[in-house]
């Protein structure tokens, strides 16, 4: 990015800018996005260091703080499911564990598994859409067909059996890693057909287009169209579709932990704390306020780039 | 919430015997029971209202296994003996139901004879005779179509060959040799061995009479025919069933049940917080599995004491405990057992299950509601936290001085068990013993993991999150299917996880030989003396649930036969 | 028209039998890989005191025994034949479509979906009424005072409740609305319309409202964004140029445009969500089919999970076709 503005300012306003410049001043222009932007990238942060961050601001995630729950009633003690300047979130009932720690964990379960679980279901469908887009015929017939079926089936019906029937060792995996790769394959592998389907329709017209045929005339063969010809102009709606699958598959990873299958206990999940919280709502509100909030200015926050990204690249937009 | 109680097998009964043959139990001021009858009171009328937070195995009496389902049981079907509804210690006697009388035992209590009383009629105006119970029992038999019941009859009777009615060549399908009905009011058991407790199994629902020409096999459960106060009126599988009062009910029939309500109605699969706040809210009467409230619900009631005053502690005669696995390395070296006996924090393991209110602190097996329990601790440790120095000292003897690493399986569904598996995990990390938490399906936890002994070697279940309770409060009944190694299959479905001690079973054997009660109520002390030194088990909690009553509810008493309210009674002011 | 029809009856159906043995494979040969014996599988639906060979009966009578395929067959033919069973003294035939039996419980299936499908429709149905409306009509509104404070604060709710999960909203609007003010139906009320509109429509109040703030978020947002692309083209200007009068402009011409990708969303969200709104019947304990889907996977209980699944690609599957019939109506490039 720097390279370029620098060529741009040598060039002086006689060059036409590159679509990467364009958009990217539009996007600076658009506060909302930025501000977005920002927020995604404290997360991520946020994710990366969450050690640090525990270290300083909380307790251990898995550790248990008896002293903090009243015993009979199970309930953390003090106001507001027990708030404190040690307890930022307050703790959970029965066991007095942290909720900001526990928050600020379950950051790195989401953002990876939706990190991973969209780069496989940006890989499948490119991969497939423009195979399909590009290619036409049966081969278009039958991946479109494929896409069809994937799109019939209910979604997370099948990511709960198939999470319930994968036994504890697996593949050579065990434990955490075993239940985090499973999410990613399940979610990645069943969200697929929507990139596929979208990248589908940008092939099928990017193949009428004349630098096409112009490519194919000068002796090109398909594969060398497809990488330099056809995947640069995908660039875009594949960008901004990603970023807009991310908080889906956000969402997507909540809901499977809060209905209990996901990434199993004690490790802490948004989803999976909100589960838990369902049962304690009227008591320990806090517990079930915070997580939520979390989940909610994640997505939030990957909604406003994505909008301000798909803007930004949009040639129509204005 | 929610925790069904399983009936308890056939070694159970074998226990009672004893406990019929050596005199009524004693009951004493330990029992937790609420002692006399909350708002008595003999109005007729209103709608009781029960929710059911799962699906009833089968409202079939053929087909059903839990104590909350024999209990209900009572109010559509008479069996030919039950429970007598009354507070306290005679809660857990027998009375004559169908039957005029207890059973009469001859040829060495291997013949039971039993006379039913006359004018008893089934809801469509029908005569109840003693083939119609003879039908009922031998359809019973019948496992495949009816998969849920307990297996007593099958296993006691002298079958010689039979199967099922539904397979029967005798054009009355009454080929079952082994139960005789010489007229219209008489039915006499032939058993393959003496058993002088055949009562209790007198009082299951499978002796409840069915008549065959209204019998659809798995599809009876849709419309049972009546023998008691209430008949079904309508019936939404899965959903709700609703009953109204029986006009064929006799009353001069039945001295034991003063039905009051006009109308039930039960609603099943009800999200059981949402059945914990209509009970606070006054929309429900009644949490049919009897339980007790959820934590949530627990917190909330316990903290006002308007809530508080209708609530009732039913001590129940079952343990919260965690098995620890011999098969499984370094478990099989007792040091290494007794080391983790030493560093479990028994207050996290309370907590878990509600703290005080959800259970008392164990320190052996048999819970105190059962005559000839006793409380002793061979692991003591200050304010029960645990004592990791000598926990320390213990791995060092079994040759692990910096701990060691297994897993500790739970059942998905039990949140309690999970918070348990997780205070372990804590409190046993102080010692170096590091827990891998593991869960698996409640559906087959014994079945096909914790129970199943190479599954469960396998897959490093070190330490197994488990209950037991019995049915009815008697010693060996708790303890037979839990210390016993000779009931260990290698094919799975286990209740017991891994106790291997031939002079267990020899005391076990021992105790059915002894007909004094005091002399039995030591061994079962010995018994439980010897699995604590044997270090097989780590004890959690004395179970306790804690019901809730609405204030409009009538006639509400802790049954001890069923260790939840008793439902033949209750009433309600609600109009 | 009509042979297009046709083929795409025969391809939905094809489509289905691809769906049900999918899922089929993933509960029937996953385990089996996983090294379940027939045994195995079928004690789970019996009682627990059951010995080894009354296990193995009722592994036989579940037809756990058999090859996948033959189980598979056996399926298929029962949708298309019916079957019968044995109930002990009777034996009891299950017309076609016959779903078989619950292994769990015993009980026919296909009465359970169908009791249960009225609830979902229920939900499904005043919920879609709602947000269509809803969404549709503050997008439009969006769209014509663009960058006005009115466009900015729906956009902003829209985004909202983009974001938000469902069983998050729907938790904090029982616990505000129903248990702590009071003014709406616990969780778990449902009554049938036939018995009570009036209540009907009081327990469902809730549970409509949330699904449609996280459905008219998205709609809103669609719509303005076609609507602005619309308004912009020649043909409006021709229309305002003709002197037609403003609201005709913008709801026959402008919006009529805007609406088939709205109309394809629509059609596909309410084929998704009758399938099951699992995540909303489980918030609020509605019992529809959603819950029933969780149930029957969670206890490993293959007829009720093949009959849900079946329902709901169905559903999935007409909404399809209808919305592509419908893009014939109101587009006339479109030909079949």
């Amino acid at each position: 990015m720097p390279g370029m503005s620098e060529q741009g300012r040598a060039a002086t306003a006689i060059q036409g800018r590159s679509l990467r410049q364009i958009a990217w001043r539009r996007l600076k222009r658009d506060r909302v996005a930025l501000a977005g932007g920002g927020v995604v990238i404290t997360l991520i942060l946020v994710a990366i260091f969450a050690p640090v961050i525990v270290a300083i601001l909380g307790h251990p995630p898995l550790e248990f703080h008896y002293d903090k729950v009243d015993p009979e009633l199970q309930v953390p003690r003090g106001h507001f499911g027990g708030i404190s300047p040690d307890f930022l979130f307050g703790a959970e009932p029965v066991n007095g564990r942290d909720v900001f720690s526990r928050v600020v964990y379950g950051s790195r379960i989401s953002l990876l598994i939706a990190f991973a679980a969209t780069m496989l279901s940006v890989l499948l469908g490119t991969v497939l859409g423009v195979i399909s887009g590009y290619f036409g015929g049966w081969v278009d017939t039958l991946i479109s067909r494929t896409m069809d079926v994937f799109l019939a089936f209910p979604l997370l019906l099948f990511a709960i059996a198939l999470a319930g029937v994968v036994p504890d060792r697996a593949f050579g995996l065990t434990g955490d890693t075993l239940r985090i790769t499973l999410m990613v394959f399940i979610i990645g592998f069943f969200s697929w057909p929507y990139i596929g389907r979208i990248v589908r329709g940008q092939a099928l017209s990017l193949r009428e287009r004349e630098f096409i045929d112009a490519a194919r005339s000068l002796g090109a063969r398909s594969p060398r169209i497809l990488c330099t010809e056809m995947l640069p102009n995908l660039a875009a709606p594949i960008l901004v579709y990603s970023t807009l699958l991310i908080p889906t598959n956000i969402l997507f990873e909540a809901a499977l932990s809060f209905l209990g299958v996901g990434v199993r206990a004690p490790t802490p999940t948004w989803g999976g704390m909100l589960s838990e919280a369902t049962h304690w709502f009227q008591i320990a509100p806090n517990f079930m306020l915070f997580p939520g909030l979390a989940i909610f200015v994640t997505v939030l926050a990957f909604n406003l780039f994505g909008d301000g990204l798909r803007d930004a690249l949009d040639p129509r937009s204005r | 919430m929610g925790t069904k109680r399983p009936a308890a097998a056939l070694a159970a009964l074998a226990a009672l015997l004893l406990a019929a043959c050596g005199g009524p139990s004693t009951g004493g001021p330990d029992r937790g029971t609420s002692g006399g009858i909350h708002n008595p009171s003999d109005a007729k009328g209103g709608t009781l209202r029960y929710a059911d937070s799962g699906d009833w195995d089968s409202l079939d009496p053929a087909d059903t296994y839990y104590a909350y389902t024999w209990n209900f049981a009572r109010l559509y079907g008479r069996a030919l003996v039950m429970f007598k509804p009354a507070p306290g210690a005679q809660g857990a006697t027998l009375v004559p139901d169908l039957a005029e009388s207890l059973g009469r035992s001859s040829d060495g209590a291997k013949t039971w004879t039993y006379t039913l009383r006359p004018g008893v009629r089934f809801e469509d105006g029908s005569p109840v005779t003693s083939k119609d119970v003879k039908y009922a029992v031998e359809r019973s038999l019948d496992k495949t179509t009816f998969p849920n019941g307990p297996t007593y009859f099958n296993d006691l009777l002298d079958l010689q060959g039979y199967t099922s009615p539904y397979a029967d060549p005798d054009p009355d399908k009454l080929g079952l040799k082994a139960i005789e009905t010489p007229d219209d009011r008489t039915i006499v058991f032939h058993l393959r061995k003496a058993f002088s407790g055949f009562d209790y199994l007198a009082q299951i629902p499978a002796t409840m009479p069915v008549p065959r020409a209204k019998d659809t096999g798995s599809k009876y459960k849709e419309h049972v025919v009546s023998t008691g106060p209430y008949k079904f009126q309508t019936n939404e599988l899965g959903k709700r069933f609703t009953m109204v009062r029986n006009p064929e009910w006799d009353p001069a029939t039945d001295p034991n049940r003063r039905p009051l309500p006009d109308r039930i109605t039960v609603d099943l699969n009800v999200n059981a917080d949402d059945v914990d706040n209509r009970l606070i809210s006054g929309d429900l009467d009644v949490a049919i599995e009897g339980a007790g409230v959820g934590p949530s619900a627990q917190g909330r009631i316990l903290a006002y004491q308007g809530l508080r005053a209708n609530t009732d502690s039913a001590s129940v005669a079952r343990l919260w405990y965690t098995a620890l696995n011999p098969d499984v390395a370094p478990l099989d070296n007792i040091h290494c057992r007794k080391a983790v006996l030493y560093a479990a924090d028994r207050t996290g393991y309370q907590r878990a299950y509600g703290g005080g209110t959800g259970g008392e602190i164990a320190t052996n097996l048999l819970p105190p509601v059962i005559p000839g329990a006793k409380r002793f601790d061979l692991y003591p440790s200050p304010k029960h936290t645990g004592d990791i120095a000598k926990a320390r000292d213990e791995l060092a003897q079994c040759g692990a001085p910096n701990g060691f690493t297994t897993g500790i399986s739970y059942r998905a569904e039990r949140p309690k068990e999970k918070a348990a598996a997780e205070a372990l995990q804590q409190s046993l990390a102080r010692a170096g013993i590091k827990l891998e938490i593991k869960p698996y399906p409640l559906g087959d936890y014994t079945r096909l993991y914790a129970g199943k002994p190479d599954y469960a070697k396998a897959n490093d279940l070190g330490l197994i999150v488990y209950g037991w309770g019995a049915d009815w409060p008697d010693g060996y009944g708790f303890l037979a299917q839990i210390v016993d190694s000779r009931v260990i299959r290698a094919t799975g479905g286990n209740t017991n996880l891994g106790i291997r001690d031939p002079a267990i079973d020899q005391m076990l054997d021992q105790a059915l030989l002894t007909t004094d009660t005091a002399a039995r109520e030591q061994i079962w002390q010995g018994i439980d003396r010897k699995v604590m030194e044997d270090a097989f088990v780590l004890p959690g909690v004395w179970a306790r649930g804690l019901l809730y009553r609405p204030p409009n509810l009538t006639n509400v008493f802790i049954s001890d036969g069923f260790q939840m309210y008793d439902y033949l009674p209750l009433g309600t002011t609600r109009r | 028209m009509g042979a297009y029809i046709v083929r795409r009856m025969i391809a939905a159906v094809l489509l289905l039998l691809i769906v049900t043995a999918a899922t089929f494979v993933v509960f029937f040969l996953v385990p089996r890989l996983a090294g379940a014996t027939p045994e195995d599988l079928a004690s789970r639906y019996v009682g627990r005191t059951a010995s080894p060979q009354v296990i193995h009966q009722i592994a036989v009578k579940l037809g756990f025994t058999d090859p996948v395929w033959v189980q598979y067959g056996r399926f298929v033919k029962g949708l298309v034949l019916g079957a019968a069973y044995s109930t002990g003294p009777t034996t009891v035939h299950c017309p076609a479509p016959c779903f078989g039996y619950s292994f769990l419980t015993q009980n026919p299936v296909l009465p359970d979906l169908l009791d249960r499908l009225p609830v979902t429709m229920s939900l499904a149905a005043g919920g879609a009424l709602i947000w269509l409306l809803a969404g549709v009509s503050t997008g439009v509104i969006s769209a014509l005072r663009r960058g006005s404070i009115f466009d900015r604060a729906a956009m902003g709710v829209a985004l909202a409740g983009v974001s938000l999960p469902i069983f998050f909203t729907g938790l904090l609007a029982l616990s505000i609305f129903s248990y702590w003010l009071g003014i709406t139906a616990p969780g778990g009320s449902y009554v049938p319309l036939e018995e009570n509109p009036l209540r009907w429509a009081y327990d469902l109040l809730l549970p409509w409202i949330t699904l449609a703030f996280l459905y008219a978020a998205g709609y809103a947002r669609l719509t303005r964004a076609g609507m602005l692309d619309t308004m912009g083209e020649d043909f409006i200007r021709t229309a305002r140029a003709k002197g037609l009068p403003e609201r005709t402009v913008v709801l026959k011409h402008g919006l009529r445009s805007a609406l088939t990708p709205i109309l394809t969303i629509f059609g596909l969200d309410l084929g998704l969500l009758l399938g099951g709104a699992i995540l909303t019947e489980s918030t609020y304990s509605l019992p529809g089919i959603g819950k029933y889907s969780v149930d029957a996977v969670v206890n490993n209980d293959l007829p009720k999970v093949l009959g849900v699944v079946l329902v709901g690609s169905i559903f999935i599957i007409v909404a399809n076709l209808v919305v592509d019939l419908l893009y014939a109506v109101v587009d006339p490039r479109v030909r079949y």
